[in-house]
């Protein structure tokens, strides 16, 4: 493992952003040569502390990250889920000051970018700095189909929703494959990410186990019927934009 | 810390605690009981006119220490019978 401080790779970045556009050798090699600082950070630390201004940006290169905003009453709601290749901060490249944390769900390691080489980066190649700014869109995107789950959606559907989508998210980058994926998370940190008090996720996962479509074990999430569950929780992946066009 | 398992049933789907969570101690246990019955509330209904939401927090000893439960109690009103200013007429 290098040191704090050394290089890291952006694969999961370039990885990341060819999910949607071909990436050019140049930008390929302009993404290489990002300055950035490689970071590890233990579950439950922050990446990004709220109210900070943040002098660069950070992309996941392995592990579960979260935005998350708390109450006064120490209440938490987790506002969206991050995985590898997700630039967990880019809008505070414009946006200045964070009006929510990031933090570590599991063990992770990140680069930090500074804004400074995005700005270069971007003057060099408006088509990545398009790629980028795609990058807040879909963050958005995700956005609308999380507050409709939160609004309209059952319960079990909710959770369904958020399944398909942490799969078909986690496949496209190569972290989950034949249905499975690791997400080893506490049922805690589920209830806020769904907003549902914490006995009402543990009767929401029987609920959804009893349709034979998810089995779920520990950390390991299994998706025995992806169709099945997709129909149940209406989940259109169009949202999440996988498809590689000219942007 | 102590731990608790928290039951729960809408009046159709029970759902019986058999992993526990630690807790501080018996308030907040209480207080994650109370906080699901909302829950259960908003995920079946509108459903029927009679329904009871309950919970239960179950100690270590498998000792109930503390119940909570809600009732829908729905009925179509006779013709002829208006709600007053102050609001719809309750039976009393």
């Amino acid at each position: 493992m290098a040191e704090k401080g050394f290089p890291g790779t952006l694969q999961a970045l370039l990885t990341s952003l060819s999910l949607r556009d071909e990436i050019s050798t140049e930008e390929v090699a302009l993404i290489e040569g990002l300055a950035r600082r490689r970071r590890f950070l233990h579950r439950g630390e922050e990446l990004v502390s709220q109210h900070s201004q943040p002098g660069e940006s950070c992309v996941v290169l392995s592990g579960f990250t979260a935005r998350e905003v708390v109450l006064a009453d120490g209440k938490r709601q987790i506002t969206a889920l991050h995985i590898p290749g997700d630039f967990v901060d880019l809008h505070a490249l414009l946006l200045k000051v964070m009006d929510h944390s990031v933090i570590a769900l599991t063990d992770c390691e990140a680069a930090y970018v500074p804004h400074r080489e995005l700005l270069r980066v971007i003057e060099r190649s408006p088509h990545l700095g398009r790629l980028f700014w795609l990058s807040t869109v879909i963050d958005g995107a995700i956005q609308r189909a999380w507050i409709t789950s939160s609004g309209r959606r059952s319960a079990t559907a909710h959770l369904g929703h958020l399944i398909c989508e942490l799969y078909r998210r986690l496949a496209a980058v190569g972290l989950a494959e034949e249905g499975r994926f690791a997400f080893p998370v506490a049922q805690s940190e589920l209830a806020d990410a769904l907003g549902f008090s914490l006995v009402h996720v543990n009767r929401t996962l029987q609920d959804l186990r009893a349709t034979g479509l998810v089995s779920w074990k520990g950390s390991l999430v299994t998706i025995l019927d992806f169709d099945g569950l997709a129909r149940l929780s209406q989940f259109d992946p169009t949202y999440l934009n996988l498809v590689k066009m000219p942007r | 810390m102590p731990r608790y398992y928290i039951d729960s049933s809408d009046g159709n789907f029970s759902h019986v605690d058999h992993e526990g969570v630690e807790l501080a101690g018996d308030e907040a246990a209480r207080y994650l009981a109370l906080d699901a019955l909302p829950d259960m509330v908003r995920e079946v209904l509108p459903d029927g006119d009679q329904r009871e939401f309950a919970v239960c927090v179950r100690d270590e000893g498998g000792r109930v220490i503390y119940s909570a439960s809600l009732t829908l109690t729905g009925a179509w009103r006779p013709t002829g019978e208006s709600d007053g200013e102050d609001g719809p007429a309750l039976a009393s």
